[in-house]
């Protein structure tokens, strides 16, 4: 509560700071060339000495606070009766502190009740020694930067190097992202790898991470079923859709219609890609998996069921079809004119110049396009959780339910949440695996394109 | 044309052929546009039937509920808006400043040779994989409040920032040389000059590119559902802490429910989705449109 009253404190400090320093620098101002700064940077540096330690001190004291009021409530006689299980103190000790930060809260063990007043003594003593010395910090700050509001002092150049830190430390969180989710997948990946094989993960046929119980349980998580479904619906269905349709669409706008068709339909095209998942996962449940299932009874299956790797493929497949189009668009556009003139002024038509010169020219750029593709394809989730199935099933049938890695993983983590167990772990070791296979896609897919660009330029 | 060899009957009948195919591969291409465009307007003409209504009034101001009738959709637009203004307020200043320093102060070195690599694959990682680490780091390690509006934004603003930055970055590539030259000739430094003159000129673009980062977050369900959005929440959530919904994990949640009456419940909460997306990426077209500096 002082905390961050104090934290208030300390930026209307800083604020106040800077008109005051701005002020007292406009009054050394004894014409051209007097003074090395402006005297807004005064006020900056002047206001970043009051925010900067008083905000370092506020975050030591926030990290350090619950120690030191941990350490007051031991030495209290009442903590003397706290049971000695750890998991009981700390149950009775956070009760203990929801009810000194509302007193009207209901105490569940009485001895929550009576530690309630030291806590409430302890952090109310201890907050104030915070936040006296974030605001002597702030304040010592402030006087060290008062004395350097002088003519010749370099108050810009100090000021930008701590702008300079401030960009170079956000850039650096695109590298802390990176490492976190490799760090949080590889970790959680690992608590699974310690129960299971990872080989017995990566090559097993059997996944029912229901039936593991008791000892040995690599046998129920093998995840070739998962592997086989994700690239059948992502790679090999979605792709029969998007793959003919994007490319197709391409060649259309770049090489017959003309500049008002293709102001109107390229947008209009991205419209698809900018449709929710969700939506088209609704779109797959309600409207394709039904037809798709009478198409299955019809043909003479029996017994088809509602939830199909077809529907989701062919849903996924439409929402893939802007990505193909634009990758086909930009490695179409990027050929060199001269070699399609050159085509057409020996005879060929349009169409021939396109089969025969363009597309093969264009060819490595498309096939990036296409695994960019894909990379997106098998991370892609609601549509596979509204429309695919959860049976893990290793079939080309395409009319069977089949379930996909994204799909196991949100199955594993909505479920009940005990977080050491196999079974959650588990969604780690699938995101790892899909984190991995994405990665590689994607750098092969930008190599390939850089050197196709490399090409023709 | 005089030359008789082009008159004979086969020469003819080759031409007459490859001008059929010529046709034939046209009209293969408008298809495949009328396929995909059909596609989505299929899409659209099936929610707008199941869905106009139930577009009223207490449908929009009400919040989720057990009872199809009563169920509205306002609570969960409000934990949509309360998510939205988390990943703004943090990716929005990030991914500017990051983009300005990888644009105009990186060193050549090897660490921000690591930086771009990783936003550019940050950029294309599945957002499902946001979603395990927003699980991991959030909530089992800092242990912030589960199905939160403040966990929900800060797992989209890791998904977000990499967005921006890509497309700020080419903003501020498009600024010409030319207005850096000037600023420093008059004596501006290096940072004044990229805040005073880049960065105004740059904005138009970053903020066009920071609108459809928005847009995609808005839509976003998978990371969500990691996190645990996923609660029956009865009431608009009252603060950033407090466990709420969101638009599209409405939609899948309502999806899921066997009373056939949610199926216009759905469908609404689809319109009013779009809606919102609808007029982002409208927004962002008449930035564009408006601001687009031709240099």
């Amino acid at each position: 509560m002082i905390l961050s009253a104090v934290l208030l404190a300390v930026l209307a400090l800083g604020l106040a700071g800077w008109t005051f320093a701005r002020n007292k620098a406009r009054l050394l101002y004894a014409g051209r060339g007097s003074m090395h700064s402006m005297p807004v940077y005064h006020g900056w540096h002047f206001a970043l000495w009051i925010v900067l330690p008083g905000l370092l001190a506020w975050g030591v004291w926030s990290v350090a606070m619950p120690t030191l009021v941990n350490g007051s409530i031991l030495a209290d006689p009442a903590a003397a009766a706290l049971p000695a299980d750890d998991m009981q103190r700390a149950a009775i000790l956070s009760e203990a502190r929801a009810i000194a930060a509302d007193p009207s809260v209901f105490a569940f063990d009485p001895l929550s009740a009576r530690l309630a007043d030291p806590i409430r003594v302890a952090e109310g003593k201890w907050g104030t020694i915070g936040a006296l010395l974030v605001l002597i910090c702030a304040l010592a700050g402030g006087a060290h930067a008062w004395t350097r509001v002088r003519a010749g002092f370099p108050a810009r150049t100090r000021v930008e190097r701590v702008v300079m830190a401030v960009l170079l430390v956000v850039s650096l969180m695109a590298i802390l992202t990176t490492v976190g989710i490799i760090g949080s997948l590889v970790f959680e990946a690992g608590l699974f790898f310690k129960d299971v094989s990872p080989l017995a993960f990566l090559t097993g046929t059997h996944w029912s991470p229901a039936n593991a119980h008791g000892g040995d349980i690599s046998a129920n998580f093998g995840a070739v079923p998962l592997f086989w479904g994700t690239i059948y619906i992502g790679a090999i269905i979605a792709m029969f859709v998007a793959i003919p349709l994007g490319l197709m669409s391409a060649i259309y706008l770049t090489q017959y219609a003309t500049r008002r068709v293709r102001g109107w339909f390229k947008p209009l095209l991205e419209i698809l890609a900018g449709v929710p998942t969700v939506v088209y996962g609704y779109f797959a449940a309600l409207t394709v998996a039904p037809k798709v299932r009478d198409f299955a009874a019809w043909i003479g299956m029996n017994n088809p069921s509602t939830e199909s790797a077809l529907a989701a493929g062919l849903v996924m497949g439409v929402m893939i079809i802007p990505f193909v189009s634009s990758m086909a668009d930009d490695s179409l556009a990027a050929v060199p004119r001269s070699m399609s003139d050159g085509s057409l002024a020996l005879g060929a038509t349009r169409s021939e110049t396109i089969k025969k010169v363009l597309l093969p020219a264009a060819l490595p750029g498309i096939v990036a396009g296409v695994m960019l593709a894909i990379s997106r394809a098998i991370g892609e989730t609601m549509i596979v959780v509204m429309a695919a199935g959860a049976s893990a099933n290793l079939s080309a049938n395409p009319f069977a339910s089949m379930t996909t890695v994204t799909y196991q993983i949100v199955q594993m983590l909505t479920g009940d949440q005990e977080f050491n167990n196999p079974k959650t772990l588990s969604a780690f070791a699938l995101g790892l695996v899909l984190f991995v296979v994405t990665l590689i896609l994607n750098i092969i897919a930008l190599r390939v394109v850089k050197r196709f660009r490399e090409a023709y330029e | 044309m005089s030359n008789p060899r082009w008159q004979t009957p086969a020469a003819l009948r080759r031409i007459a052929r490859r001008n059929a195919a010529e046709r034939r591969f046209r009209l293969l291409g408008l298809g495949a546009i009328a396929l995909s465009l059909g596609f989505l307007a299929l899409l659209l003409v099936i929610m707008a039937k199941n869905g106009l209504s139930g577009l009223n009034w207490s449908f929009l101001s009400g919040s989720d509920s057990t009872d199809p009738h009563m169920a509205g959709v306002w609570g969960a637009a409000k934990g949509s808006l309360l998510t939205m203004l988390v990943t703004i307020a943090i990716a929005f200043p990030m991914g500017v400043l990051a983009a300005l320093y990888l644009e105009e102060f990186a060193p050549r070195t090897r660490w921000i040779e690591w930086v771009e690599v990783s936003i550019n694959n940050l950029a294309a990682v599945p957002s499902i994989i946001f979603g395990l680490l927003g699980l991991a780091v959030f909530i089992n390690t800092a242990g912030l409040p589960r199905s939160s509006p403040l966990v929900g934004g800060l797992t989209l603003a890791l998904m977000t920032m990499p967005v921006i930055v890509i497309s700020g970055r080419n903003a501020i590539k498009a600024v010409p040389p030319s207005i850096r030259d000037a600023a420093l000739a008059v004596g501006a430094s290096k940072v004044q000059t990229v805040f005073h003159h880049v960065l105004p000129l740059a904005l138009p673009g970053i903020l066009t590119g920071t609108i459809i980062g928005m847009a995609r977050a808005l839509g976003e369900t998978a990371p969500l559902l990691m996190i645990g959005m996923r609660a029956f929440v009865a009431t608009p959530p009252g603060g950033l802490t407090d466990p709420s919904s969101v638009l599209p994990m409405q939609i899948f949640l309502w999806s899921d429910q066997i009373d056939t009456a949610f199926v216009e419940n759905t469908s609404a909460a689809i319109i009013v989705l779009l809606m919102f997306l609808m007029a982002m990426n409208g927004l962002a077209i008449y930035l564009r449109n408006k601001f687009e500096v031709r240099w």
